[in-house]
């Protein structure tokens, strides 16, 4: 069973990115696909202890989800994921306190 | 717990259908998977109605399961199909009672090459029934 509370906060970045962003509808369901692989691999476990995870992000991207994706849509979904994290950082100082910012700027990184 | 109220099949659309499987593992509130689903939340609430599943915790508020709730869709598709089945000899499809129909008095009347003309009586309501085959022969005729 996954985090509400992760969800909750993917929901706030969309509309978020949809008002202040004016992100168009096709590039916010875009999102929403992308960051539904952060929840997954996010769990039942809070996004703030994310860090502390044993594989990373793109690790669990070329494990779990079909093999189709080629790089560029990794890359993307990587992206999106990094520009969710960079957002919760700065709205919920408390939580993401304990992720670095350096390691969110390499999670665009794909480990060979 | 879990509630069923009625069990008939619901009419989904093919963009629910589609948008379904991609429902988290996760409980959401009606008004959620209605924005994931992007249907209005009264559509979703006469599904709950209909035997989607959902349950209702101390406070009764509703909560439904992505996953399941995904199954259940997918079982609303399957349930709406109608069971084919190939005509048998002296058989027709009766447009009255909408289904198969053993055909009545049926007669035989070529047409053109092995194409010939089956028509008949409906048993239930005494309708026309008509029927094209091929290679007709005294087969087609229902016995009796």
């Amino acid at each position: 069973m996954l985090d509400r509370q992760n969800y909750l906060k993917v929901k706030l970045f969309l509309t978020y990115s949809r008002k202040v962003h004016e992100r168009s509808l096709l590039q916010i369901s875009t999102d929403f696909e992308h960051l539904k692989i952060l929840l997954v691999w996010a769990g039942s476990q809070p996004l703030g202890s994310m860090h502390a995870f044993n594989n990373n992000l793109s690790d669990f991207l070329s494990q779990k989800v079909e093999k189709g994706l080629d790089q560029a849509d990794v890359q993307s979904i990587l992206k999106t994921n990094q520009r969710f994290l960079l957002w919760g950082k700065a709205m919920f100082l408390v939580e993401f306190q304990n992720i670095q910012l350096n390691w969110i700027m390499k999670i665009t990184t794909i480990s060979e | 717990m879990s509630e069923n109220q009625n069990n008939s099949n619901c009419r989904i659309s093919r963009n629910v259908l589609i948008k379904a499987p991609g429902l988290l593992p996760m409980l959401y509130r009606p008004r959620e998977i209605a924005e994931d689903l992007d249907v209005p939340e009264t559509t979703l609430r006469d599904w709950l109605n209909h035997g989607a599943p959902h349950s209702r915790d101390e406070s009764n508020h509703i909560w439904i399961h992505g996953k399941q709730f995904a199954a259940w869709v997918d079982s609303q598709r399957n349930a709406r199909k109608k069971p084919t089945h190939k005509l048998e000899a002296g058989e027709g499809f009766c447009m009255r009672c909408n289904a198969i129909v053993k055909i009545q008095n049926a007669e035989i009347r070529p047409i053109k090459g092995q194409l010939s003309h089956l028509k008949g009586k409906c048993p239930n309501c005494g309708g026309i029934v008509n029927r094209g085959i091929w290679n007709a022969g005294s087969s087609e005729l229902p016995q009796g």
